[in-house]
This record gives structure tokens, C-alpha cells and sequence, in this order.
């Protein structure tokens, strides 16, 4: 059922790409169902078995390997959430709906699969359905923005292959993930190790993305269109912080603590570049862009921090900004429709002719600036907490600053866009659709659920117990499997 | 007493050669039913009959598959390793002659077809020569037979091609006759198991193998020996360049890999074949950087052409066993994907008017979905992205190159890739895009629809050998 949840989306829109274009409304359809049942299918294989079969016996064993491991699980949850958002989200779409299904199979098999070797696959072919959707739909002439997101990406994804490629020769087998835990077993030469890791990494900073590598973002995210920059900037950027979970903790250890000191500076840089870029800018696709720039620096300070807890918040944060960052795309997708702009010195006012648009932005702007009770601040707090008790004192300081300065420009945005005067010339639409919330509520509801209770999603082997600050024992220093 | 006329050769030693046989007699059923036939029957009869004698030979060749044995004295040497270069000849050529529906003239397609069916054979001998005079007898086969076909469309720029191909292709002959000749004073032999015995002079065998590698890089169009390749690819019939892009490499790759394996004292081999690595490496870098800047496909295809070999010389780097397996399993992925998209090409092609520019491929995304699907596929598995036996293949390359100590080897060849899928890709966003003015509205009338049967094979092939679980590595035999 695992394989199929890949492969079904991926046949589907290969498929809706041949079908002839007077047949849109069938299309639509089977975009809805494909997308509501690959929903449903995820949401029963929780425990569901692992599938494999052979790939390679040399030089080394692969295989089609994938399954939920904890930490894939984790962080397919917003993903998840992301289906049934598109099931409904896809009218708005139609033209796209091929690449998007494509895409949606390709991210799925990222975060599923169990061999390397699968993963690099995966990496590679994600990007291909959002390079034909920027050179397709991309609104400015140039297909500059296209290049730059398929160069960046590719340069890290060839650098993963090579990668892995040797880490297949020293270790002799591709089908390593979650199958090692903790600074134990991985049987390789602490040279190689540094050089593999280095080629992991590299692609991983390349696609979270991370200061200095970040130039391809803002880009591409102001670029594609709404329901697709939701689903890159909310689970494609995600995959660069789960591998850093799922294969630097478990293969890398010794590799990712030699390098915890410079992670630590560029994630401290992208956590106040991020944010004090995202204090200037004047198109609200770009706000949020920055602002990401920013979240996801914070979520890898929690992760090479190495602490149990802000380990645990980083995987809650990077649900809960798939959650959020998703939101807002979509939200501001949905005033660009109306406004036919998204510039901030244009829009005003829109929040008295539009109140359900206006309820909805506040909403996940506030999961976004960190409001407790919403899902941004239970990461937050969590990466806070742990990365004060690493001793990273002063970092824990600079961590703070961002948080206010998110405030500062989430609630800008806001006013720029929903009050103040209205500007003369803009068009005056209609409020939001029945189907476009219900597009955007079941990402309301999952955004008030992870705020309250976030131990899930945290601590998933210690699911069952109350997640407080401060157990007994705490929680092991690497999610593994079982 | 009269002098006993004797044939020193049995029956099992003719049997070695019969596949190569087999593809030259169809070349001349083909001209004796170019006679009979009237002509507007000719080219499809003539097509008819060599696709049917590459099928037969090809049929042929796999039985011999697990009798390895060496016939002529040393000269041929029949077995795995062998049969894998025939078939992939094979299936290029049979590939080619579904696009050769307009090649030559109406009344010429039977002697153009034959052309290519002894240009295949030339690439067959090649494949199990083990000895110089049949190496040699192979290339020039091989190579005679294309200076003419090269020549055969009526644009100037054809007629160019051929002779470009003819002087510089024949220097190469020249100097690597020399280098022969220098073997045979070293060893005094041709044989190439001899050689790997030490030579009676060093000096004289070093420079030797210096001038037959240089011989060998110039058909493989290595840089720096490449310069003819885009010229002569882009003035080349369209069929002939699709053939000559896989089958002159197949033939080539042959006789380097059983020299590089087999033919080498081991005590110097690494040090004679250590420029071939540093070719390699250039080959994948100025190769992926000059196709950047085409506009033509076939020029692009021809610049994609040079650093493929590049990755496939990666593979042996080392000359370890394994490394030979990915080498021979790249050059089979590189068959079906590069002659897909020669046959995607092929369906663009009009009279006077190749389908090779950009151009022709701008809104196809839009004109032919679906050919466009096809056609962004094989340039997905050209810049070895997934889900593709490009894929796959380069998996294996890198993974060779980490396992042979030639890491830098891999570190360039991921430099050129990524270099590579601006050119690649340059064609998918031309394909695309919606942004790059009014698309030329071309009627896409295809000639024949043989092409799509091309496009569709390779298509299959491309997608299903990366994802087999019956990796190659244990299938392919070693050279002997």
C-alpha cells in the first residue's frame, strides 16, 4: 500500500497529462479522488508493513524499500494534511494538475523510502514536475528563476548521488534508513564518513534552503503558482531537515557532530537574515519566503543541537510550518485571485468586504509569528528549551530576537493586506468560496491540534505518555524505529 | 607435385563469424532486390530486408552465448562479451534503418541501406577482434562504408560532412596503423594476447599503445580528437548520424576495452592507460560545456555524445572487473536512450528540413504532448536523472569510480552532469515554455510513423532497464 501511495499519484498524472484538454472536468475529478485516497490510504498505514523489492546486488544491495519510520511518519503528517488541502484545492488548478499529482508521488516516495539509493531517486525527481511548472507558468519573461531552482537543486542532488553511490562501496548496502540508531554500528572510515556526510549535507542545506545557498528561494517561491509554492515551500523544503534526521543522526553521528559548531553559525544567520529581510520586503510571497528562510534556520540550530528536546521540537516545528507556510500560500494565492496583486503598498482594506479571507489569514499568521496555543510556538518553545539546556546560552539569546521580529513582520503583512484604507483601483471580489475554506480548514484544525498537543509528533516512541517539559528520562537522542 | 591448397580454418572457427556474416549477405539481398523491385517499392522492401537480417543475425549471435571460444588462431574471439557489442550494433541499426525512410534518393535506398547493414558488419568484426588485422579490417569496414553515407543527403552541408569525416577519420586510420605496426616490431605479434606478455622493446611498445589509444579516441571522439564530431553529426543524413553515434562507439569500445583488460603487460598497464583517464575527464567536461551553446540538436546530441564516453571510459577506470559491467551496461542505456531521441527527431522531420533545430521543438509540449513526453524522458536519462536507466547507469559509474580509487573521476562527472542539464534541458523548456513568443506553427506531418515504433522501444527499454531488479552487473560476461 506504501508503494502504491507513490507510485498511484505519480501514473495519475502522467496519465492526466495525456488526456486530451476537453476533458478538464474529468480530469479534476480524478485529481480529487486520486489525492483524497492517497489521504486515506497514508492516514491507515501507520503501522503498516515494510515493502521491498531487490534493486541492485552490485556493487552493492538496493531496493525498493519504503515504509513509515518514525520520523517519516512525522514528518508525512502535514504532508497528509497537504492531500486532502489539494483533493480540494485542485479546482483552482486544473492546467497544473499533472505536475502537481507527479510532484505529490515524487515527495511521497522522499519521505518513505528506506534505501538510500531510492532516496537520491526521489530527491532527483521532485524536481522535475516544479522546473516545467516554472518554465511554463513562470509570469516573468525570463525563465531565469526556473534555471536557478533546477541548477541549485540539481548541483545538490548530483552531490547526494555521488554520495551515496559511495556510501553504498563502503557500507555495502543502500538500505540503510532507520535501520541503524544511534553512534553505533555504521562501519565506515571516519574519512569517508566526513566526505559522504559532506555530500548529504550539501544537498540538504542546498534544498532547506539555507544562507548562503538560499538565492534560489525567494525566486521561485514568488514565481509558482499558489497551490504549488504551498507544497514546495511546505513539504519539498522539508526534506533537506528530515534527511538531516532520518540519515545524518542515524549513518553520519560522528560527521554531524564534527560539524555542529558551523551548522549552528549558518543556521544562526539564516534565523536573522531570514527575518530582517523579511522585514522589507514589499510582495507578500516574498514576506513569507524570508520569513521561512528564517523558521527553518531555527528548526536546525534544534537539530544540531542535539539535545532530546529541541530535537523533538525541531520535528514539531517542521510540521508545524508545512502547516502554517502552506496556509499562508494558499491564503495569499487566494487574494491574488482577487486583487490581481500582492504587493503590500497596493492591497488594503480587504478584511471588511472579506472577512472569512481576513479570519483565515489571522489565523495562520498568528501559528506563524508563534502565538501559544498554535503550532509554531509548541516548536519554538521546544527548541528553546533544549537548546538551552546543550549550553548553547547566547544562541539561545540570538534565537530569541527572530521571534520578535516575526511579529513585527507577519503583522505588517497583515495590515498591509486586510486594513487600512482600500486602495481605489484594485477589483472587488468575493469573499472566500465554501470550497476554498474548506480547502484551508482542515490546516486551520490541524495547526490549533499540534499547538495544544504536540507530543505526538515530538516523541512518537513515547506517544502514549504526557509530554511535559522535564520527564523523568528523557526521550532517546535519536528517533529510531522500534 | 602440385601445391595442396588447404583452408586452415574449420567449421567452428567460420561459425564465430556468422552473425557478422549474416548482416553482410542481407546488405547484398538488399541491392539484388533493389534490381528486381520496382521503385517505389525499393526503400521499404529494402528496409523490410535489413531490419529481418540484423534481427536474424542478432537472433544467432545470442546462441553462442554460453561457448565462449576463440576462432582464427586468436584473431576472433566468440563469446559474452562479444555478443553484448553485436546486439547493442544490432539494435542501433535496426533503430537507424526505422528512421532511414528518406535516406538517399528513391532509386539510391537500396545501395544507402546496404551502406549501412556492411557499416554494421565492419562494427560486428570489431566486437570480437582480438587481433590487430582484424581490428583493423573491422574499423575500416565500419568506417569506408560511412564516409559514403555521410554523404548522401543533397545539402551542402552533407557533402562537407563526408569529406571532413574522410580526411580526418583516415589520419586516425593512418596513425593507428602506425601504432600497429610499432606493436608488431615490439612484440612480434598482432595477436593482442601476446601482448600481454613483456615486450621485446618497451619504448617501441609504449609508443605504439600511445598512437593505437589516440587512433581509438579519435572514432570515440574523446577531446581532444572530437573536433570532426558536430560538424559531421550535424551535416550527416539523419539516420546515419543516429547510426554512427551508437555504432561507431560500440564498435570502438570493443577493441579499447579488450585492449585495456586483456592486451596489457600488468605490470605497465596502469601507466600506459593513465592519459585515457585524463581524456575521460576532459572529455566529460569541454563535451557537457560545448553543447551549452548548441542550437542544433544534432550538434548538441554530438557534443552529449563525446562526454557520454567520457563516462563510460570512467567506468573501466582502473580496469577493475566490475568497472567493465557498468561500462557495457552504460553503453547499452545510452543505445535506447540517445537513437530515442534521434527517432523523436526523425518524427520531426520534414523534406529539406531536418527537425533538428530548436525551433522545431518550440510548443511541442503543447502540439504533441505526448512525443514531447517522450522526448523530455530520454533527456531526463541523457543528464542521468531519474526515474531512467541514465539514472542507473551513472549510479554505477560513480559507485565504480569510488570502488577503483578514481573518486575525482566521479567528483567531474557529476561537474559535467550538472553542466549537461542546461543543455538538455535547454530543449525540454523550448518544449515548455509558454513565454518565448508565438510557437512556430509547424504542421507535424511525419513521413512514415516507423519512428514512433523506435521512440516507443526505446521509451520502454529507457524506463525498465533503470528499475529492473535484475541488475546487470551479474548478466553481463567479462572480456576474456
Amino acid at each position: 500500500m506504501i508503494g502504491a501511495l507513490v507510485i498511484v499519484p505519480i501514473l495519475a498524472g502522467l496519465a492526466l497529462y495525456a488526456l486530451p484538454r476537453s476533458a478538464e472536468n474529468a480530469a479534476k475529478w480524478i485529481g480529487v479522488v486520486v489525492s483524497f485516497a492517497a489521504f486515506v490510504v497514508a492516514a491507515l498505514s501507520r503501522d503498516a508493513p515494510d515493502e521491498s523489492l531487490v534493486w541492485l546486488q552490485r556493487p552493492f544491495t538496493a531496493s525498493f524499500h519504503v515504509g513509515f519510520s518514525a520520523t517519516g511518519y512525522a514528518s508525512a503528517g502535514y504532508w497528509i494534511v497537504l492531500l486532502l488541502t489539494l483533493a480540494t484545492g485542485c479546482g483552482l488548478m486544473v492546467a497544473r494538475l499533472p505536475q502537481m499529482l507527479v510532484l505529490l508521488g515524487a515527495m511521497t516516495g522522499v519521505f518513505v523510502a528506506r534505501d538510500l539509493l531510492l532516496f537520491a531517486l526521489f530527491w532527483d525527481f521532485m524536481l522535475i514536475p516544479v522546473f516545467l511548472v516554472l518554465i511554463a507558468w513562470s509570469p516573468t519573461k525570463s525563465s531565469g528563476t526556473a534555471w536557478k531552482y533546477f541548477v541549485y537543486n540539481l548541483c545538490g542532488g548530483l552531490a547526494l548521488l555521488l554520495a551515496t553511490a559511495a556510501y553504498g562501496i563502503f557500507a555495502g548496502t543502500t538500505d540503510a534508513i532507520g535501520k541503524v540508531a544511534g553512534p553505533l554500528s555504521p562501519s565506515l572510515p571516519a574519512a569517508a564518513e566526513t566526505w559522504i556526510f559532506a555530500g548529504f549535507a550539501l544537498a540538504f542545506l542546498i534544498k532547506t534552503p539555507v544562507w548562503p545557498l538560499h538565492t534560489w528561494m525567494p525566486d521561485t517561491y514568488a514565481d509558482l503558482p499558489p497551490p504549488m509554492v504551498a507544497v514546495v515551500s511546505a513539504v519539498q523544503s522539508k526534506a533537506g531537515l528530515y534527511g538531516f534526521i532520518a540519515i545524518g543522526l542515524s549513518l553520519f553521528p560522528h560527521a554531524m557532530a564534527a560539524v555542529a559548531k558551523p551548522m549552528l553559525v549558518l543556521g544562526a544567520i539564516s534565523l536573522l537574515y531570514g527575518a530582517f529581510a523579511a522585514l522589507v520586503q514589499d510582495d507578500a510571497k516574498r514576506i513569507v519566503a524570508y520569513s521561512s528562510l528564517s523558521h527553518l534556520g531555527l528548526v536546525l540550530l534544534g537539530i544540531f543541537s542535539f539535545n532530546p528536546y529541541a530535537l523533538g521540537g525541531a520535528i514539531v516545528y517542521i510540521v508545524a510550518h508545512g502547516l502554517f507556510n502552506a496556509g499562508l500560500f494558499i491564503t495569499l494565492g487566494e487574494i491574488e485571485v482577487r486583487e490581481d496583486t500582492r504587493s503590500l503598498s497596493r492591497l488594503g482594506g480587504l478584511a471588511a468586504r472579506n472577512p472569512k479571507l481576513g479570519g483565515a489569514l489571522t489565523i495562520v499568521a498568528l501559528a506563524a509569528l508563534g502565538l501559544p496555543g498554535l503550532c509554531g510556538f509548541a516548536g519554538e518553545i521546544l527548541i528553546m528549551t533544549g537548546l538551552y539546556q546543550a549550553g548553547h546560552h547566547k544562541l539561545t539569546v540570538v534565537a530569541l530576537i527572530p521571534i520578535v521580529l516575526a511579529a513585527a513582520y507577519m503583522l505588517r503583512a497583515f495590515q498591509g493586506m486586510m486594513q487600512g484604507p482600500e486602495v481605489e483601483d484594485v477589483p472587488q471580489r468575493p469573499d472566500m468560496t465554501p470550497l476554498e475554506i474548506f480547502a484551508i480548514a482542515p490546516l486551520v484544525v490541524a495547526i490549533v491540534l499540534l499547538g495544544i498537543d504536540p507530543g505526538p509528533v515530538a516523541f512518537p516512541a513515547r506517544a502514549a505518555q504526557t509530554v511535559g517539559i522535564g520527564p523523568a528520562q528523557p526521550p532517546p537522542f535519536v528517533v529510531s524505529d522500534k | 607435385m602440385t601445391p595442396q591448397l588447404t583452408i586452415p580454418y574449420g567449421s567452428a572457427d567460420w561459425e564465430a563469424l556468422v552473425p557478422t556474416f549474416i548482416v553482410a549477405a542481407g546488405a547484398l539481398v538488399v541491392l539484388l532486390a533493389d534490381l528486381i523491385l520496382p521503385v517505389a517499392l525499393r526503400r521499404q522492401a529494402a528496409i523490410a530486408l535489413g531490419v529481418l537480417a540484423l534481427a536474424i543475425a542478432g537472433a544467432f549471435a545470442l546462441t553462442g552465448w554460453h561457448h565462449p571460444y576463440s576462432a582464427f588462431a586468436g584473431g576472433f574471439v566468440n563469446g559474452g562479451f562479444t555478443i553484448v557489442f553485436e546486439e547493442i550494433t544490432v539494435v542501433a541499426a535496426i533503430f537507424s534503418l526505422l528512421m532511414a525512410y528518406a535516406l538517399g534518393r528513391p532509386d539510391q535506398a537500396g545501395g544507402a541501406i546496404a551502406l549501412m547493414l556492411w557499416s554494421a558488419s565492419g562494427a560486428m568484426l570489431m566486437a570480437g577482434a582480438a587481433n590487430l588485422m582484424t581490428i583493423f579490417l573491422g574499423l575500416e569496414l565500419l568506417s569506408l562504408a560511412l564516409y559514403c553515407l555521410c554523404g548522401l543527403s543533397p545539402r551542402p552541408a552533407s557533402r562537407e560532412s563526408a569529406l571532413k569525416y574522410l580526411i580526418l577519420s583516415s589520419t586516425a586510420s593512418a596513425l593507428m596503423l602506425y601504432g600497429m605496426a610499432l606493436l608488431f616490431g615490439a612484440t612480434g605479434s598482432v595477436s593482442l594476447a601476446v601482448f600481454a606478455n613483456p615486450p621485446a622493446s618497451v619504448a617501441l611498445f609504449d609508443a605504439g599503445c600511445g598512437l593505437f589509444l589516440i587512433g581509438l579516441c579519435f572514432k570515440l571522439s574523446l577531446v581532444p580528437f572530437h573536433v570532426w564530431t558536430p560538424d559531421v553529426y550535424e551535416g550527416a543524413p539523419l539516420p546515419v548520424t543516429a547510426f554512427m553515434s551508437v555504432v561507431t562507439k560500440a564498435g570502438t569500445l570493443a577493441v579499447l576495452a579488450r585492449f585495456a583488460y586483456a592486451a596489457l603487460p600488468a605490470s605497465s598497464a596502469a601507466a600506459i592507460l593513465w592519459p585515457l583517464w585524463i581524456v575521460a575527464a576532459l572529455s566529460m567536461i569541454v563535451g557537457n560545456a560545448a553543447a551549452l551553446a548548441q542550437t542544433d540538436i544534432k550538434r548538441l546530441l554530438a557534443y552529449s555524445g563525446v562526454a557520454q564516453v567520457g563516462y563510460i571510459i570512467v567506468a573501466m577506470a582502473g580496469t577493475t572487473p566490475q568497472g567493465l559491467r557498468y561500462a557495457i551496461f552504460y553503453l547499452g542505456a545510452y543505445t535506447f536512450m540517445n537513437l530515442g531521441a534521434f527517432a523523436v527527431v526523425a518524427l520531426l522531420s520534414r523534406e529539406r528540413d531536418e527537425g533538428s533545430s530548436l525551433g522545431a521543438f518550440a510548443g511541442l509540449g503543447y502540439r504533441q504532448p505526448v512525443l514531447a513526453a517522450a522526448m523530455t524522458f530520454f533527456l531526463l536519462a541523457l543528464a542521468g536523472l531519474p526515474p531512467t536507466v541514465g539514472f542507473t547507469g551513472k549510479i554505477l559509474i560513480l559507485a565504480s569510480s569510488v570502488q577503483s580509487g578514481f573518486v575525482w573521476l566521479g567528483v567531474l562527472l557529476i561537474v559535467g552532469t550538472a553542466i549537461s542539464a542546461y543543455a538538455y534541458f535547454k530543449i525540454v523548456r523550448a518544449m515548455y515554455a509558454r513565454t518565448t513568443g508565438a510557437p512556430i506553427q509547424r504542421a507535424f506531418k511525419p513521413a512514415s510513423a516507423l519512428p514512433w515504433v523506435g521512440v516507443a522501444i526505446c521509451a520502454v527499454a529507457t524506463l525498465v532497464l533503470g528499475l529492473c531488479p535484475l541488475a546487470p552487473s551479474d548478466v553481463l560476461p567479462l572480456v576474456k
